[in-house]
């Protein structure tokens, strides 16, 4: 299953809906469904809020992987940024030393059983995969 | 779909989910609170990022002051969230079978 999405947060209920009817129709078990949609989110946010210099629509990919869902997201028409390199988040830090940023990142290479980051003629393409635990 | 209002007892009850388009509508509502913040979490399905930084915001605000925010009926999947990102340190957290 794919669909590009409009650059706008906005579409995130359209996200949601796009991956509520893949879930359905490959019978997927629904726990997988929180870690999916937290990494869908932070990575089209990430990719909507620092690659202001396309006005491309994101294309985002669903398909079984053998134990569970891989999911990619591609972004057109602009600069190198692998997620993956994203810098650590010191969660063990007191409170007057939090800040919000960069958690986003940090959550989905916590929680996601793989990600890869490929990057070629301005195309940039991060894959994730969730697996059943 | 995402709603957030006063309960009883001027328990905050939020519904649906906290994501980055809705972030906005939480942080606008939060900022009016003073005191003491009750978060019930019951009926909260989904949040991001984003929604974490808006509950860390407010409670850094009313830390400030001597309170600070409690979250109550959080079900496992936003306490995994929570667990990750270190929030288990730093909020009062009333899972929903511990009540």
């Amino acid at each position: 299953m794919k669909q590009k999405f409009k650059r706008s947060f906005d579409e995130l209920r359209n996200i949601v809906t796009m991956t509520e009817a893949f879930f359905r129709e490959a019978g997927l078990q629904p726990g997988l469904r929180h870690v999916v949609d937290l990494a869908t989110e932070e990575l089209f946010v990430n990719m909507v809020t620092y690659n202001t210099e396309s006005d491309e629509d994101i294309l985002i990919e669903m398909r079984p992987h053998e134990h569970g869902v891989e999911v990619s997201l591609t972004d057109y028409k602009v600069n190198r940024f692998d997620p993956t390199t994203a810098g650590s988040v010191n969660v063990d830090a007191p409170l007057d030393e939090r800040t919000p940023g960069g958690l986003g990142l940090y959550l989905v290479l916590k929680m996601v059983d793989s990600i890869h980051y490929e990057y070629r003629n301005r195309q940039s393409k991060i894959t994730f995969i969730v697996d059943r635990k | 779909m995402f709603e957030i209002e006063f309960g009883d007892e001027g328990i905050v009850v939020v519904d649906g989910r906290l994501d980055a388009a809705q972030a906005v509508k939480a942080q606008i509502f939060l900022d009016q609170v003073e005191g003491q913040c009750v978060l019930d979490l019951t009926k909260l399905e989904y949040i991001s990022s984003a929604g974490l930084g808006v509950l860390l915001k407010t409670h850094k605000r009313l830390m400030g002051s001597g309170s600070g925010v409690k979250l109550i009926n959080v079900n496992h999947h936003i306490h995994d969230i929570f667990r990750y990102s270190g929030f288990d340190k730093l909020f009062e957290i009333v899972a929903a079978s511990d009540r």
